[in-house]
């Protein structure tokens, strides 16, 4: 039976992130004043890097990479709960706590860095550099305010956390709400903090030596990460679910507001970027920790 | 400032081409001193251009360095011939730096040798071997026809009119032909 | 010097629906590699940003030849273009496919009589739609588009397997003009003006 649903909702994160991702470029082409492609265009795209013909390979680490990214961010999905009220769709979130979920958030860039390493393209190590520098400074003001609500709520259960929200932490906590949506502005790969996949920039980054099925695997993890951040973003501040429509509805409205925020501003470069968020964000996180937990 | 450049350097008239334009012409030895008398006492000290024109009737190269003066905007051209078989010349590098990348040009499409310029490599050709290119004894045309190929069936230099004729007149054969076969097919 | 096998390079067709199934997804996603040769590349932003969108029809800009399906040859090509042209499409993973725009990937253009460009492209490329006009309007670039997502999708496109199948043929006419070593010499360091070579 959790067999089933565990395949559920594989099947379910990764639709909904393709689609999600060819919303994205529909409603960034609508802010430019243009018609976008289809909103499948994204399946379409990793369909077709799967019928390629033939893929450089660079040895074994190389071919590793991407299977490490794809695991990585399969694991993440299944320990997160869809729902949050209720017995079905929890996943494996009885087995591992947010914590867990946490350490696995960061596979993602590991398993790109090992692979991007073993190309040997100058491009990949400049992009693989950027990003992990990037990661360092995007973690902080979210750790602060995810350390902040497990320890409002004593305990690191997602399910637990987002059940005892009376009002929705974000009206309530705004403070912390705030920094961790900065930082997940970066996770998500929007302007301002989007330096590391700059296409035209450093040569589209980490993924400049990946060809053909590697790529469709990377795009694919990419589709599944997203929809696992949102479903958590969702659960942490937003009141969590217990329905698809209401899962629909508040990850669509969160999504909508990060890509509008994403097509407005303008790219940061590396230094700005960790600057930045190491300074304002951490400062607004600190600020919401201290008098979340004086109050209580 | 022209009588004494016509009495140190021994050259002809100086020539006032427009308000903003001078020109001399000098012999090969004194062209350095002449540079430098201009850019110490007259203020041309920045090179702009350095070219070169082909008088194959006449056998030689002719350079011209164009020395401004930013300040009164106005330039002064500096003219030398050289010998065209073997041509060669004192660089400019330890004066003006700008002089290498332009030498450097000058070195591949005329074969001119710089001494002094340690840095003559190829600038926009690569691995050239044939003759130097902006000399008038190569026939660009004739290297083209000799080295590629065009694709056929578009020539220049055909009329319209014959041509229309002559393709109508195909046309009307290919067809009474097919007229013809189909006949005898039905009578037979 | 012996000319370029155009009659010959529709000869293979879809079969079976297999083979219709996976070129109907080729043609409806085509990445672009980002790479303007020649003076056509002037016309390429604009066919791919906010006026002309070729982003409806599923065409976007890529970066590396990694990730690349279309070379777009966009004008004259010298001798030292060509040599790049000839490594990046190499390093493009199959089905890859060629547009050439402009007159003078026909028959020489402009550069009719120059001695530094060639005049034509099949000779050393195997291509699969031209577009003509110097430049050729982004209205022409993208039906040269459409007509080669036509083309994918009938499995007529396949200018790959030719290249593959007559590589002595294509090699011996670059040879012939680039000299015995095709390929460019990558010893430029970055921080000089001109890269040291």
């Amino acid at each position: 039976m959790i067999l089933l649903e565990l395949f559920a909702t594989l099947v379910i994160a990764y639709s909904f992130g393709f689609l999600y991702y060819g919303l994205y470029r529909n409603i960034t082409a609508r802010f430019q004043l243009r018609f976008g492609p289809p909103v499948y265009q994204s399946f379409m795209d990793s369909i077709k890097f799967f019928l390629k013909k033939d893929t450089t390979n660079h040895g074994w680490m190389f071919y590793l990479g991407p299977i490490i990214m794809m695991s990585g961010a399969i694991m993440t999905l299944f320990f997160i709960p869809l729902f949050t009220t209720g017995n079905d769709f929890k996943g494996l979130s009885e087995y591992g706590n947010l914590f867990l979920v946490l350490y696995l958030l960061v596979l993602g860039p590991l398993g790109n860095a090992l692979a991007v390493g073993a190309g040997g393209n100058p491009f990949g190590a400049m992009g693989i550099t950027r990003g992990l520098t990037r990661l360092f400074a995007l973690e902080m003001p979210f750790y602060i305010a995810v350390i902040a609500l497990m320890s409002l709520n004593s305990s690191a259960d997602i399910t637990t956390i987002a059940s005892s929200q009376t009002t929705f932490n974000a009206f309530a906590y705004p403070l912390l709400f705030v920094g961790a949506l900065f930082s997940f502005v970066g996770m998500m790969g929007q302007s301002p903090f989007d330096v590391v996949g700059a296409p035209v920039e450093v040569y589209s980054g980490p993924a400049s030596e990946f060809s053909g099925k590697f790529l469709a695997l990377l795009m694919s993890q990419s589709a599944i990460f997203t929809f696992a951040k949102l479903v958590l973003m969702v659960h942490l501040f937003l009141g969590g679910a217990s329905g698809f429509v209401e899962l629909t509805i508040k990850t669509f409205i969160l999504f909508f507001f990060i890509i509008a925020f994403g097509a407005i501003y303008g790219r940061f470069k590396t230094p700005q970027s960790v600057d930045f968020l190491l300074k304002v964000p951490t400062a607004i996180s600190v600020v919401g920790l201290l008098l979340a937990t004086w109050s209580a | 400032m022209f009588d004494s450049i016509k009495n140190n350097f021994a050259t002809f008239d100086v020539e006032v081409k427009r308000d903003d334009l001078y020109k001399v012409e000098v012999n090969k030895d004194r062209v350095f001193e002449l540079i430098d008398f201009i850019g110490n006492n007259y203020e041309y000290q920045t090179l702009n251009a350095i070219t070169c024109t082909d008088w194959i009737e006449d056998e030689h190269f002719s350079i011209t360095y164009m020395l401004t003066s930013l300040d009164r905007k106005h330039t002064f051209m500096v003219q030398t011939t050289i010998n065209r078989n073997k041509a060669k010349i004192k660089s400019l590098t330890d004066r003006f730096a700008q002089a290498e990348i332009m030498e450097r040009d000058l070195a591949e499409m005329y074969g001119i040798d710089f001494i002094g310029n340690n840095n003559l490599k190829e600038l926009s050709l690569e691995n050239w071997i044939h003759t130097p290119p902006l000399r008038r004894e190569f026939d660009t045309l004739e290297f083209v026809n000799e080295h590629l190929t065009f694709r056929e069936g578009r020539d220049d230099n055909v009329d319209t009119k014959a041509e229309a004729k002559r393709l109508r007149a195909l046309k009307k054969a290919q067809k009474e032909a097919e007229k013809k076969a189909k006949e005898e097919a039905n009578g037979k | 010097m012996e000319t370029g096998f155009l009659k010959e390079q529709k000869i293979l067709e879809s079969e079976n629906s297999v083979d219709f199934l996976m070129n109907w997804f080729r043609k409806r996603s085509i990445f672009v590699l980002a790479y303007g040769t020649g003076c056509g590349a002037i016309e390429m932003p604009p066919t791919f940003t906010s006026r002309y969108d070729a982003e409806r029809l599923g065409i976007r800009g890529s970066a590396t030849p990694r990730q690349a399906d279309v070379i777009i040859v966009s004008g004259y090509c010298s001798y030292k273009t060509l040599r790049r042209i000839i490594r990046t499409y190499e390093q493009m993973s199959n089905p890859k496919y060629v547009l050439a725009l402009g007159s003078c990937t026909i028959n020489g253009g402009m550069y009719w009589d120059s001695y530094n460009t060639i005049k034509k492209l099949e000779d050393y490329l195997p291509v699969d739609m031209y577009v003509n006009g110097c430049m050729p309007r982004p209205e022409s670039i993208l039906e040269g588009f459409i007509q080669l997502q036509k083309d994918i999708g009938d499995g007529k496109a396949s200018s790959w397997e030719l290249y593959e199948k007559n590589y002595d043929f294509y090699r011996k006419n670059q040879e012939a003009i680039l000299g015995k070593v095709v390929e460019p010499s990558y010893e430029a360091d970055w921080y000089l003006y001109d890269g040291g070579l």
